[in-house]
């Protein structure tokens, strides 16, 4: 509801209003994003920068394998990150909108929301303490007798930044998704079962479709940060397990080459904003198709 | 007519939304003490108009005076009104008495002692005596409707604007309200100005009302003007149950006559036609009580026809039939008191009924 | 529904305990007299906290971050309390797109905020410091605190304030006497989360730090030296119990806010 009557030009106070946050937007996010755009134009000689506008950056960033290499592993990565993330994330968000009594939902949400507001840092290092070779999970399991050698697949690779980064976005897969299925109103359901579905029938015919917003907005809110992911990679990735965040800032700061590193970061951009497009793109289609 | 100016005063508002015109020229005049209705369907503007004279909205053109003073430019935190609003809008964080008290805060007048006394004497005068320290997030639908009233009367507006106070309530907390609502406007003599989409509502509590449709107002009346003597067929379907049927009026020296489908012949007088005379092909309107089944044994009536009973809706004290009259497609609505030893007729049962040609209105086609 | 609630319920634990596993390795490892973080356990002691009050790098990035997430989340609160009234309350052109612009940070990987906001002040020649950590933590922050403050002046009925002002109260009074009371809670969660989201913010503050680092900044340093390892566990316990607190805080305002306005729960921030 609009406020009206309070006075003449309700539009102005409007735009005072919204001046502060979108000034301070424009000056620091748009300012800064035509910065590295134009970034990528130009060249670095050690300290000293050379504004002639030039594609070599581009044409290096395109035809070197590494980088292309490093871009498809961030990718993949991100995807698989998104994928179990998601599907795991589903089940505990359907169980607490569905399964919990509504005195007792907040209190769920509260504690899968706990280990989450602590240091990012310390949990990616925790996790390296875990997964590492003589860390806890493989001195549990030699204990236990379970295996003889440590397990070491699961350190300082691609598997081992799936697994934190999985652990480090579970929340924000499951709050979209629990947003999403607490809208569903209940008496669907209930006509669903009264006009001959089953459960799983029921799930699938009402339930999904329905959720299937929270499900979109969990996998964008997953994949986006997961693909520029700098800690994680950098502190259980070893060699083979390094993203495009981690060449990124080795632009900037080890090589003195900002330019590449904006166009680095300019085609990351590019092509997360693509993937997002084609995928809510095809969301669309797929619900259209349905009704 | 009473030689006070009118207290709230219209002269061709017009209130466009963009593109949407709200109001339509509205011309309108309040009396001192008067409980006034605007009454209309969703949509008809009548809320808007309200809020005008709040100061909610502004008007796009024409002027609008309150006690003679030109209220254009003046915001609604000036103005001698005070609103009760639909939601009531209490203040969740205060409590009862903070809420009543709320309009007070400015009042540099004013000890400590003598706002809780005028608070005191707000909580009496709506039937809440000993409220004032309850927490207002824990009232109920109607407390909190007495909270509102005492929160805006306390600061003895000229006028008092209801917008659709009782439409929240169940039926039973409605009716009791429309009797208080009534009683405290008496008591305190100040002119209340209601906005309500019911009309038995409009017609309980006003001393007069102003039906709205699609921005205009279609006709301004007392109660039982507008219910006898509907000015259009519109006004005429909104307020209450009105049958309508196709006749054809033919015009003599001194009356006129019509035939009636359904019905027969009647004489016709100018007063029967608010809307002016009209001739030839004209409608009817004829209330339901105006229309009587005759049961065996009854004297043989003025006008008498014959039907069909249709379909029957028995509420106790009334029975509502639904007839089906000769020549006429519509079946005509009629109700009958239930008295003693009075049978209720049944699906199917022909029946004579007696029709009342005084009760006649007739309005173009 | 039990029987369906059954395997459901074991996945939920199964899945609680996933989501606590390195947490909970935290204080176990805080009082283990051991640098070596493994299992079996060799003892318990609480050298690891009196550490840290003896390392003044370490004192001096807890200053630094303290001051940092005071003003990052006073400074987002604010633009947030602008931004959502102006949206919940008014329109004006470009509303959609500037809304949407403002709100653009909460998609963007941190990495690209941090990189650009680098890239423009080597190029204006401006120095580093606290500000610039600052003002790159007000940019994520805000668009939380916009979500936050949106259902808060969203859930609050205008007819409350149209009231207010038709009782006599100005403009400025209504706000001050009718709405920021109702919207408090909202306020304080506002302020609460850019402040815990600032504490541990790592990336942003990396590129952009300058001579005072933050405790995230001044941690990664530390975790190449394997003795210093169970200082930072000790430290991370710490930071998990004030995080808790915190948020326990946090979520007693809402629902104390909540109720005092008559709505009903709905389960979180969301």
């Amino acid at each position: 509801m609009k406020l009206k009557g309070f006075g003449t030009s309700d539009t102005a106070r409007g735009l005072t209003l919204i001046a502060p946050p979108a000034l301070f937007a424009l000056l620091l996010l748009a300012v800064p994003l035509v910065a590295i755009f134009a970034f990528s134009f130009w060249s670095q000689d050690f300290l000293t920068i050379d504004y002639t506008p030039t594609l070599k950056n581009y044409r290096e960033a395109l035809s070197e394998p590494l980088y292309g290499q490093l871009i498809l592993r961030s990718v993949l990565i991100a995807g698989a990150v998104t994928l179990t993330t998601v599907v795991l994330a589903f089940p505990i968000a359907y169980f607490v909108s569905f399964h919990v009594p509504a005195n007792r939902k907040s209190l769920w949400i509260f504690m899968i929301t706990i280990p989450f507001w602590t240091s990012y840092l310390i949990r990616v290092f925790l996790w390296k303490v875990i997964l590492g070779y003589n860390g806890v999970l493989n001195s549990t399991l030699i204990g236990v007798g379970i295996i003889d050698e440590p397990l070491t697949f699961i350190l300082y690779n691609a598997n081992a930044v799936v697994i934190t980064l999985a652990h480090a976005f579970a929340p924000f897969a499951i709050l979209p998704i629990f947003v999403s299925l607490e809208k569903i109103d209940r008496s669907l359901l209930e006509a669903s079962r009264d006009l001959g579905e089953n459960h799983v029938m029921t799930f699938l015919r009402v339930t999904l479709p329905l959720a299937v917003p929270g499900v979109v907005a969990a996998t964008l809110i997953v994949f986006i940060p997961t693909i520029g992911d700098y800690v994680t990679p950098r502190l259980v990735g070893g060699p083979g397990g390094l993203m495009i965040a981690n060449m990124i800032q080795t632009q900037f700061l080890k090589l003195n080459n900002a330019p590449m590193g904006a166009t680095l970061a300019v085609i990351a951009m590019a092509i997360v904003t693509v993937i997002s497009l084609v995928f809510i793109f095809l969301n669309r289609r797929w619900l259209k198709a349905r009704s | 007519m009473t030689t006070t100016p009118p207290i709230v005063s219209l002269r061709d508002v017009h209130k466009y939304y963009g593109t949407y015109h709200a109001l339509r020229g509205i011309d309108l005049d309040i009396g001192a003490g008067e409980f006034f209705s605007l009454l209309g369907p969703s949509g008809c503007g009548k809320t808007t108009l309200l809020r005008t004279i709040a100061g909610f909205e502004d008007l796009s053109s024409g002027t609008l005076l309150l006690s003679g003073q030109d209220m254009a430019g003046v915001p609604a935190n000036r103005r001698p009104t005070n609103m009760v609003f639909q939601s009531y809008a209490i203040f969740p964080h205060l409590s009862v008495a903070e809420n009543v008290a709320f309009g007070l805060r400015r009042r540099s007048d004013l000890n400590r002692q003598a706002k809780a006394a005028l608070v005191e004497d707000a909580l009496d005068m709506v039937g809440l005596d000993g409220f004032g320290a309850r927490a207002a997030h824990a009232l109920s639908g109607g407390q909190r409707q007495r909270v509102a009233l005492a929160r805006a009367l306390i600061l003895k507006p000229k006028v008092l604007l209801l917008d659709e106070p009782l439409s929240a309530l169940d039926k039973k907390l409605r009716e009791q309200m429309q009797n208080e609502l009534r009683r405290l406007q008496r008591h305190v003599g100040i002119t209340f100005v209601l906005v309500t989409h019911d009309q038995e509502e409009a017609l309980i509590m006003s001393d007069r009302i102003a039906v709205m449709f699609d921005g205009e107002i279609a006709q301004l009346a007392d109660p039982q003007t507008l219910y006898r003597r509907p000015t259009s067929r519109q006004v005429a379907d909104f307020i209450g149950v009105m049958n309508f049927l196709p006749a054809s009026l033919t015009a003599g020296s001194t009356a006129a006559s019509v035939e009636i489908a359904g019905l027969g012949r009647a004489a016709i007088t100018p007063e029967q036609c608010p809307a002016g005379m009209p001739s030839g092909d004209c409608t009817i309107g004829i209330r339901p009580e105006t229309m009587s089944i005759l049961f065996d044994g009854e004297p043989a009536p003025a006008r008498e026809t014959s039907g069909q009973v249709h379909e029957l809706a028995y509420y106790g004290d009334m029975t509502y039939y639904d007839i089906a009259l000769d020549g006429v497609e519509k079946p005509v609505t009629l109700s009958m008191k239930n008295l003693v030893g009075r049978r209720v007729l049944e699906r199917g049962e022909t029946a004579r009924i007696s029709w009342d040609e005084r009760a006649l209105i007739a309005f173009a086609k | 529904m039990t029987g369906r609630g059954g395997w459901l319920r074991g996945y939920a634990v199964l899945y609680l305990l996933f989501l606590y596993a390195p947490i909970i390795l935290l204080p176990i490892f805080a009082f283990n007299d051991s640098t070596i973080i493994a299992f079996p356990l060799s003892g318990f002691t609480t050298k690891w906290f009196t550490e840290i009050p003896n390392t003044p790098a370490l004192v001096r990035s807890v200053q630094t971050s303290l001051i940092v997430a005071v003003t990052t989340a006073v400074l987002s609160t604010l633009l947030g309390i602008c931004a959502a009234r102006a949206g919940a309350r008014y329109s004006f052109p470009f509303k959609t797109p500037v809304m949407g612009f403002i709100m653009l940070p909460l998609v963007l990987p941190e990495i690209i905020v941090a990189v650009s906001m680098l890239v423009v002040l080597m190029a204006l020649d401006l120095p580093l410091g606290s500000w610039t950590v600052v003002l790159g933590h007000t940019l994520i922050c805000t668009p939380f605190c916009i979500a936050i403050l949106n259902s808060a002046f969203g859930n609050l009925d205008v007819s409350l304030e149209e009231a207010a002002f038709d009782l006599g109260e100005s403009r400025w009074s209504t706000f001050r006497l009718i709405t920021l009371p109702l919207v408090m809670p909202g306020i304080i969660s506002a302020l609460l989360i850019s402040f815990t989201i600032s504490l541990d913010e790592f990336i942003i503050a990396f590129f952009l730090t300058g001579t005072e680092p933050t405790l995230p900044v001044y941690l990664w340093g530390q975790l190449r030296f394997p003795q210093k390892i169970p200082v930072v566990m000790a430290l991370g316990t710490i930071l998990v119990a004030l995080s808790v607190v915190l948020l326990t805080i946090a979520e007693i305002a809402r629902r104390r806010g909540i109720a005092r306005a008559g709505g009903k729960d709905t389960g979180g921030f969301l």
